[in-house]
């Protein structure tokens, strides 16, 4: 359970809920009650720092340093129940997405999140496909009667992650994550 | 019935056997699967939707735009690679503005996404009254004597505003499959529970999420021959655990996992010879006398 919390008003970052809600599915953010129906149900509910319905509150109020450094924002197994169960149709499960973007924007990434994106740049999969693991996956596909892969398109997948803002996280070394 | 067959990562790469599975199931019943060129990871929504929708969007608007250049909808056999791109094409459907947005970083690598690519998971065609009783029909080794678990997992079904997929908190498609197929498909409490897969900074969430639901079902009172899922993360998940949990704990959960295709596959009658069913942690040892006798 997060510990109390005390702050100045003028310490709050009363812009923060905007941040978050002018984003693409996130103007749920406001209609939030503080039932605690999420909390309730979530699947990580015990291992959190910050339950969901806490974590919105933190939001509301402003406490943007507080929640982005939080691990709650990390912690949670995409089930989708909060989501789900929501009698306002707040949907945390997204909302979360975009805490987990500002925190990435900080530099706030924990190693098992970063790796991904370099994966995913260097092969167009999320699994290493070059070199000897290459070959030994089309050797056991091709001993299954399986087609053979179609390459992806590496340069225009390579091309929208650093459009989109990620070249630089992605173009760290696989294994330095 | 034909199909742009997005295949996406972890089943093609790492799990082929349950490709080979699901590719025989399609070839029986008719299902056209056309091979996608140049697509990429779906992109897998965990990660990459935590480090930037935006990215995470355009790659899977990339994707989309490669099935509405072949005239197809797209076929999923992962549950990861349904709910990204279902997402973000239900997304970009309700928000012009963001699909604007995301069509001027197509436009330089010559891709639109003009909105019309549907996106399906397997369970949800082969559901349908029609294909039921087409797998019925084409049933040759019915499951009569086997009791299965069916694990639906999260990104299938939730949030169903997006998935539009079944009922969020009471399936029923992955049984009704089954149940066409011959088999008893079993109640028990923790059937809508996580898998805890995507639960990645605390291991014990995903041991104690697997341990709670394998616990349960050794205790029924009908012996549970499987679980059956339908996504390679869930379905790897509660494998892999159950053999980390009884070295933990000496419990012997041993209940196996297979993928719904490899035990629609059995049905249809491919011989057992031609699918990989001890290729996993847990083998079904007992599972296959009952399939042989």
């Amino acid at each position: 359970m997060a510990e109390m919390i005390k702050k100045n008003a003028k310490d709050l970052d009363s812009n923060f809920r905007y941040e978050i809600s002018e984003k693409i599915g996130a103007k749920s953010l406001l209609k939030c009650i503080q039932c605690g129906v999420c909390s309730s149900g979530c699947t990580v509910t015990e291992y959190v720092d910050m339950q969901p319905h806490r974590v919105v509150a933190s939001c509301l109020l402003g406490l943007k340093e507080e929640v982005l450094s939080s691990q709650a924002i990390w912690t949670c197994s995409l089930c989708h129940r909060c989501t789900e169960r929501c009698p306002k149709n707040v949907d945390y499960s997204f909302i979360l997405a975009l805490l987990r973007n500002l925190a990435v924007k900080e530099g706030k990434i924990p190693k098992e999140y970063s790796g991904t994106v370099v994966t995913i740049y260097n092969n167009g999969f999320v699994v290493p496909y070059t070199g000897g693991l290459k070959d030994n996956i089309d050797r056991r596909r091709k001993r299954m009667g399986l087609p053979e892969i179609l390459p992806p398109n590496l340069d225009e997948i390579k091309y929208i992650i650093e459009e989109t803002g990620l070249g630089d996280l992605a173009k760290q070394k696989e294994g330095d994550k | 019935m034909e199909y742009a067959f997005f295949l996406g990562c972890t089943i093609p790469l790492k799990l082929p056997h349950l490709e080979k599975a699901f590719r025989d199931v399609a070839s029986i019943l008719d299902v056209k699967l056309k091979e996608m060129d140049g697509v990429s990871c779906c992109p897998e929504p965990v990660s990459l939707q935590s480090l930037n929708i935006d990215t995470w969007m355009a790659l899977g608007a990339r994707n989309l735009a490669i099935a509405e250049k072949m005239g197809l909808d797209i076929l999923t056999i992962c549950s990861g690679c349904y709910e990204t791109l279902k997402t973000v094409s239900v997304l970009l459907e309700e928000d012009e503005k963001y699909l604007e947005k995301i069509n001027a970083i197509l436009k330089k690598i010559n891709y639109k996404y003009t909105g019309k690519t549907k996106v399906y998971h397997f369970v949800e065609i082969f559901s349908q009254p029609e294909w039921l009783n087409k797998i019925k029909e084409l049933t040759i080794k019915p499951l009569d004597d086997l009791n299965l678990a069916v694990h639906y997992g999260c990104h299938l079904i939730r949030p169903s505003k997006i998935m539009q997929f079944d009922h969020p908190e009471k399936p029923e498609k992955i049984d009704i499959i089954l149940e066409a197929l011959g088999a008893k498909t079993v109640d028990f409490a923790t059937k809508l529970e996580c898998c805890g897969f995507c639960a990645r900074l605390q291991e014990e969430i995903g041991e104690n999420l697997v341990e709670e639901k394998m616990t349960e079902l050794c205790d029924l009172e009908e012996e549970v021959d499987a679980l059956i899922a339908v996504c390679p993360a869930c379905t790897t998940q509660y494998d892999r655990k159950e053999k980390i949990i009884a070295r933990k704990t000496g419990k012997q959960l041993d209940i196996p996992v297979l993928y719904l295709a490899e035990i629609m596959a059995v049905a249809l009658g491919v011989e057992l010879e031609d699918l990989s069913l001890k290729q996993r942690s847990v083998k079904p040892n007992k599972l296959i006398e009952k399939l042989t006798t």
